[in-house]
């Protein structure tokens, strides 16, 4: 691989997000997102507008912080119960790639332990990445469920 | 257990419910027939099937049904099946097609359901079928439209439409007239919601307004916390208008007022809503007054009403233009489906507004709608007790003020389980 992008280095942050999720640790979950970053969960594939249609979530830091604190609050009734999940990362290709930029994408499966019920969600991660002051960093992070457009129960957290 | 119409009257009573209405599969069976066979169901807005040949498919109770625009402008509603050996003719959730045909044997049925086309038809000579007997058509459900939502019903004598929505239709009617020309398009997609619950705890919850400050305190808090480390000159944000109403007192809820009409129908606000303290997009309003003049766009715009529900299926928020309609699957499983609206001729800024509410308070992934879902799972677990077989509803029990036309009480009372059961033991009587 050419540049400045190392497909270890790449691969340590995919998998540290993944850590901060199966923790259910927002705190440091958010600290890999540039303050520009974003999250999007769209409901259909091949989904053109995070805006101009319905998603499942589509956060950037304002709400980010606002789930942060939710997830943390003590009286969310849907956060009475543990969120437990495993995340497994693989299939990890640049696709894109600038001077400190490039964008990767990578297949998941999350298997989640909520609420008495374990559940497993799969698709394709799209990240766009960004090397701010030394340090790589998620601006954008798309998530493709292969059933985003089925009727899924409550999301509680980020996959 | 089968129900008699004595039992059923004895599950609802004044000032409270008996568990069963919630819990027990025979009930949701029957409610099945009775409620989701007699009422008008919302079935879909006749812009989704714009152009000729456009349809939508759905379930109409546990029935496969399809929506579809003939030629001649005509919207149907059919029962997805086909004439032949019952074969589900359509499978696709939209599309478009110049005539139906089934996957099967290959028979066609023309836009209006009527069987156009049978292969290798020497077979049938003599034998006492006959193709254009209507009974092997694709069969029509009755169907009426008010402001371009349709609803359909299998009461062979169906009240008119307009007649069963009562006062409620001023909610709709304030929908569409909220666009600039007067009319409405389903844009920005659907969302699909699962709620392992029975489809009317979703319903029950809509304008209980005792819940939000404590269901979404959390939301509320995390999100009054926030705002507050923001520095004072930071750009406006819809969301900052939109979540902490969600955070009223009793008292803002209270004055908002409940209305209910026949038939189960009913809407909390009027004058005053969590939504009436939004700001107005300058250019919307521009295009409002340009299309209405001042007088009428101020009357338009402070009919301020929160949820409305056409009883069983639908409820509309029409200062936000979006809809959720209800899907029951089980007794203890329902699909709540949220669609957002375009008003036509008003800047796409409103568009986008609907479908942030769309995604911030009634998605999957955001924090309300989950903290909603949560108390009505615990409600659908903790009625399987056997404490007690009662669930209680007085507030301000005997206070309804009867306007003739419609009843009224105040924001935080249970007028609206009031009317939603007195429809459900109506269309629950068996009539003799
Ligand atoms: S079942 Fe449809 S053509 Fe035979
Ligand atoms: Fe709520």
């Amino acid at each position: 691989m050419s540049g400045s992008m190392d497909i270890a280095e790449i691969e340590r942050l995919l998998y540290d997000e993944a850590d901060c999720l199966d923790r259910a640790d927002l705190d440091a979950w958010i600290e890999l997102y540039t303050d520009d970053g974003t999250y999007w969960m769209p409901v259909m594939p091949d989904q053109e507008s995070p805006v101009d249609h319905i998603s499942l979530f589509y956060d950037d830091r304002v709400l980010m912080e606002v789930r942060r604190r939710n997830m943390n609050h003590p009286r969310s009734p849907s956060k009475e119960y543990p969120i437990r999940c495993s995340h497994i990362i693989a299939n990890v290709r640049v696709t894109e790639e600038a001077a400190d930029a490039c964008t990767v994408t990578s297949n998941f499966h999350c298997l989640m332990f909520y609420n008495d019920k374990q559940t497993m969600f799969g698709g394709r991660y799209t990240h766009e990445l960004v090397r701010q002051q030394d340090r790589l960093m998620i601006r954008h992070k798309r998530v493709d469920l292969i059933n985003c457009d089925a009727a899924l129960n409550s999301l509680i957290i980020y996959l | 257990m089968h129900y008699s119409n004595e039992q059923i009257a004895e599950l609802v009573q004044p000032t409270r419910l008996h568990k069963n209405v919630y819990i027990d599969p025979d009930v949701f069976d029957l409610e099945m027939q009775r409620i989701w066979g007699n009422a008008w169901i919302y079935i879909g807005h006749d812009s989704q099937v714009a152009n000729a040949g456009d349809y939508i498919t759905l379930n109409y109770g546990k029935m496969p049904v399809v929506m579809v625009r003939d030629r001649n402008e005509q919207v149907h509603v059919l029962h997805n099946r086909c004439g032949h050996k019952g074969a589900k003719v359509v499978d696709q959730p939209c599309g478009r097609v110049g005539a139906f045909r089934c996957c099967y044997h290959g028979w066609t049925f023309k836009l209006d359901g009527t069987l156009a086309g049978v292969p290798h038809l020497s077979g049938y000579e003599g034998t006492g079928f006959d193709k254009s007997d209507p009974q092997y058509s694709m069969q029509k459900i009755t169907s009426a439209s008010h402001r371009g939502f349709v609803f359909a019903t299998l009461n062979p004598n169906p009240p008119d439409l307009r007649t069963w929505m009562g006062g409620a239709a001023d909610v709709m009617d304030n929908l569409c007239d909220r666009a600039p020309e007067g009319e409405i398009e389903a844009a920005g997609g659907v969302l699909r919601y699962e709620h392992e619950c029975n489809w009317k705890l979703f319903l029950e919850n809509l304008n209980d307004t005792m819940h939000p400050m404590i269901v979404h305190q959390s939301v509320v808090d995390s999100a009054v916390d926030y705002i507050k480390t923001l520095p004072e000159d930071s750009p406006r944000r819809d969301e900052a208008e939109i979540i902490p109403p969600f955070g009223a007192s009793y008292e803002v809820f209270e004055a908002t007022g409940i209305t209910g009409f026949k038939y189960g129908h009913h809407y909390d606000g009027g004058k005053t809503s969590i939504h009436s303290n939004y700001s107005v997009d300058p250019d919307y309003e521009k295009a409002m007054i340009d299309a209405y003049g001042p007088e009428r766009t101020r009357e338009i715009l402070t009919f301020n009403t929160h949820n409305t529900l056409y009883y069983p299926s639908l409820t509309i928020k029409s200062a936000i233009q979006n809809i959720r309609v209800v899907r029951p699957v089980a007794v203890d499983r329902t699909i709540i489906e949220t669609w957002s609206f375009r008003l036509k001729g008003a800047p796409e800024s409103m568009l986008r507004r609907t479908l942030l509410y769309s995604r911030l308070i009634n998605a999957n992934g955001s924090m309300v709608g989950p903290d909603d879902l949560t108390a009505y799972f615990r409600v659908q677990q903790g009625l399987q007790s056997s404490g007690s077989d009662w669930v209680e509803m007085h507030r301000n029990f005997g206070r309804d003020e009867d306007l003739g036309d419609r009843l009224k009480n105040t924001g935080t009372s249970d007028l609206d389980m009031r009317t939603q059961y007195a429809a459900w033991k109506h269309y629950m009587m068996e009539v003799a």
